[in-house]
């Protein structure tokens, strides 16, 4: 025969070794090396222009600090409170930041298997001895835990950039203070960005078999993760725990408040905003501060209302749950990728072109 | 052994059936030719053959009754789709280094001596080689697996004459030395007289015609007498297809050489490309033929697992 | 002259290397397989080929013609079966006999009387085309009636067969 160095027939029994795992290693990094390549220049890139930011955010957050820390209270606080404050005010609340995990995952998952199935190629490396659902989940896997990796370690940019807007007394120095489950800014800190990349990424491997075709996979990727982004901010991370209640107004700035109403013998009264009969009858004295988010400030209407009688009640998710609730939506997000992962391995295994 | 054995095999999508009541048996150590036109279902039988596809009816197996797509059929199964899909931006070697990673035999030295052998440089990348580089390609990546059986799907469909006949050459030449069978499909029958020992013949999604070419010929004539007196052995005769003049008819008939051939006619030898031709005009040719079920189940597979022909 | 004896001759070539070389022709016709005989016989009769020469391996016709290998096989097995060639595990297939010839004066009779023929022939009015498919039709007849042993008669190899 031709060839010396391999054996001439595979056995004949039945049960057949696998080819071993560890062959798809080389696969898997041949044919999406550009993938992740473009992964690690875009957020070098990215990690550069935060550092750059960070560092004018930084550097002013002292300045102010400085400036306003009492009892000193020099002239050049009001200036440098509202520096800081609008120091690169577009990433300040996040939201566009929060393109990024869904890109990273789009473009990264979408094209795993919707490249195959459009180009035609899947005739080729489904009728290898390798066997495609193997080849399947030893293509996702890896590439999935790759970008939670980079993406979490990543994420270490995101902390440090936001931090001065987490400082526990920037509210009485009137500096900007956010939530820690601020929308746009809980998920791109702590596990969130990895989990929510990884997420991303499962929806895109998931929609690129079941569409077949690479750009409107990527479309539907982007679709599908912002409906459930917004059902998880808007339904689900309100859940995880039951908010604690208070009659205390002097709830922290960096509380997430879920909502405030006032009672008034025991009753309910009204929730949020007074009724304008209400406060001409009780708060003449004109416009009540009025604190970060527009709410009015819990001090200034409590003064009006409640020698009359009115009890101001909050409802209110405490700071220090940022990481028990990083943790509950870090878990169902990794169930749910992996669901999604086994979904479209079994639909590669049962489907047929 | 039969490399591949089809049961009232059907495949249907949506409303369409591409290929409906298929029953075959095609042993092994042949080259067999699955023939017909556009649409007829060639495709679909390969890809339900090589497990890309499920069956919605029937089903087929592999290499001596093994389902089609289990880890022994892919094992000893090289397929090569239409159009030789390849990754474009991965070079030759890579391709080696993939097919090598994916697959539990590969002759390297073969695969790059043969690649030299065609001029094929193996830094380049597959998509900027030629459409017949490219073929050649996938065609040296399924031998070097050394499978069992060999799948082409069009495989001549881009190449030029020249190209046609290196690449047939290397799939007859990987027959004589390692004993591999194939079962390639066309729609042009003529290049495949020279190589196809057993004929498939498709047509609207069913088989027309299975055997070997041997038995095929022997069992077809082309009777050639008077037009006035067609009409009346064409209701005695087995006939095919029936062609007229006005005063000489020709009618390629199934018939055994013992058949006595009517007085006043003569009996002609019958080629492939007519035979096939003939059985194409007639869609429902293969209707008139004994049914596959007597025939398959009689030829039982530890035999020669020939039969003489298939229809509905 | 050698009067060859059969396959105990020793090959007159260097080994794996064979005197001819097969073509084909596509549009003939005829089966390749019986090409491939025809063009045995032919080189027989020529003399390219000489008892105890090899047969190209199949493997290089295969390359050269891009045919079947089962073709070439049964080529080589219809020679066999007509005592002319005979395989030899592990080397190949070897010439092991030749044509016999008709002697020359039967020859010359036979030509003699198919002139005969021929003028008979175009007398009654038949041409030349006529003539050619009245023979084939009356040859096809005749080898058939003898119930095809006429292919295999001709074998000689030991008793007859002067080049």
């Amino acid at each position: 025969m031709t060839a010396l160095s391999v054996p001439a027939r595979p056995e004949e029994d039945a049960s057949l070794r696998p080819v071993p795992w560890q062959r798809m290693g080389w696969v898997t990094w041949r044919q999406h090396r550009a993938t992740l390549a473009w992964v690690a220049v875009f957020l070098g890139a990215l990690a550069v222009a935060m550092w750059l930011a960070g560092r004018q955010l930084h550097s002013a957050y002292v300045t102010a600090l400085a400036a306003c820390q009492p009892p000193v209270h020099s002239l050049a606080c009001p200036g440098a409170t509202i520096a800081f404050d609008g120091t690169n005010g577009f990433l300040g609340n996040g939201f566009l930041l929060q393109a990024v995990p869904v890109l990273i995952g789009a473009f990264a998952g979408a094209p795993v298997l919707a490249r195959e199935l459009e180009t035609g190629t899947f005739r080729y490396a489904w009728t290898q001895a390798f066997g495609r659902w193997r080849w399947t989940l030893a293509k996702l896997v890896p590439l999935a835990v790759a970008l939670a990796a980079v993406a979490g370690v990543f994420s270490l940019v995101f902390d440090w950039y936001y931090q001065p807007y987490f400082v526990a007394a920037n509210q009485n120095l009137s500096l900007t203070e956010y939530t820690p489950f601020f929308p746009g800014l809980f998920d791109l800190r702590g596990i969130g960005f990895a989990a929510w990349t990884l997420v991303a990424f499962a929806i895109g491997a998931l929609a690129g078999t079941l569409i077949r075709r690479v750009v409107p996979a990527i479309a539907a990727t982007l679709v599908a993760y912002t409906g459930l982004a917004f059902a998880a901010g808007t339904w689900l991370r309100p859940a995880y725990m039951t908010p604690v209640v208070t009659n205390n107004v002097n709830v922290p700035g960096s509380a997430w408040v879920m909502s405030q109403w006032w009672t008034k013998g025991g009753k309910f009264a009204f929730s949020g905003w007074p009724s304008v009969r209400l406060l001409n009858q009780y708060c003449p004295a004109g416009p009540v501060g009025v604190g970060p988010g527009g709410k009015p400030k819990a001090v200034g209407l409590a003064e009006c209302l409640t020698p009359h009688g009115y009890t101001q009640w909050t409802s209110y998710q405490p700071a220090s749950r940022f990481w028990p609730f990083q943790w509950i939506e870090g878990g169902w997000l990794l169930v749910l990728s992996a669901l999604l992962i086994a979904v479209t391995v079994w639909l590669v295994r049962r489907r047929a072109t | 052994m039969n490399v591949i054995e089809a049961s009232g095999l059907g495949r249907r999508y949506g409303s369409t059936w591409a290929l409906r009541d298929c029953t075959v048996a095609i042993p092994a150590g042949h080259v067999a030719a699955l023939v017909g036109p556009n649409g007829a279902g060639k495709t679909t039988l390969l890809n339900l053959a090589a497990g890309l596809a499920a069956p919605s009816a029937g089903d087929v197996t592999v290499l001596g009754g093994r389902p089609a797509g289990s880890p022994m059929a892919l094992d000893g199964i090289a397929f090569v789709a239409q159009d030789t899909p390849m990754y474009k931006n991965l070079s030759a070697r890579d391709m080696l280094h993939l097919t090598r990673n994916l697959n539990r035999r590969f002759d390297q030295q073969y695969a790059e001596s043969r690649l030299g052998e065609l001029g094929i440089p193996l830094k380049r990348k597959a998509g900027k080689l030629s459409g017949g580089q490219q073929a050649q390609l996938a065609l040296t990546l399924a031998l070097a697996r050394r499978p069992r059986l060999l799948v082409l799907d069009e495989p001549m469909a881009m190449l030029d004459p020249v190209a046609r006949h290196d690449f047939m050459a290397s799939v007859m030449m990987a027959m004589a030395a390692d004993g591999v069978s194939v079962v390639l499909s066309s729609h042009v029958l003529a290049e495949l007289e020279r190589v196809a020992d057993y004929l498939i013949l498709m047509s609207r999604g069913r088989v027309q015609l299975a055997g070997e070419v041997d038995d095929l010929l022997a069992s077809h004539h082309l009777l050639t007498g008077p037009a006035a007196e067609a009409d009346r052995y064409a209701e005695r005769l087995n006939v095919v297809h029936a062609r007229r003049g006005e005063a000489q008819a020709h009618l390629l008939v199934r018939t055994t050489a013992d058949d006595p051939v009517p007085p006043g006619w003569e009996a002609h030898p019958v080629g492939l490309e007519e035979l096939a031709l003939a059985y194409l005009r007639e869609p429902a040719a293969a209707a008139a033929l004994p049914g596959p079920d007597r025939a398959w189940r009689r030829a039982l597979p530890s035999e020669t697992g020939r039969q003489t022909e298939v229809s509905k | 002259m050698d009067i060859d004896k059969g396959i105990s001759e020793e090959p007159r070539r260097a080994a794996g290397v064979s005197p001819i070389d097969f073509r084909l022709d596509p549009a003939s016709g005829v089966p390749t397989y019986l090409q491939l005989v025809h063009q045995v016989e032919h080189a027989l009769r020529l003399g390219y080929l000489q008892p105890g020469d090899q047969l190209p391996k199949v493997r290089d016709v295969v390359a050269a013609l891009a045919i079947n290998p089962n073709t070439v096989l049964k080529a080589y097995k219809d020679l066999e079966g007509k005592g002319l060639a005979a395989g030899r595990p592990g080397q190949g297939t070897f010439i092991q006999a030749t044509l016999s010839q008709v002697a020359l004066p039967e020859l010359g009779g036979l030509r003699r009387s198919l002139f005969g023929w021929l003028a008979d022939a175009d007398t009654a009015g038949l041409d030349e085309d006529g003539v050619v498919a009245l023979f084939t039709s009356v040859l096809r007849d005749f080898y058939k009636r003898r119930g095809g042993q006429a292919d295999r008669g001709v074998a000689s190899g030991e008793t007859e067969g002067v080049a």
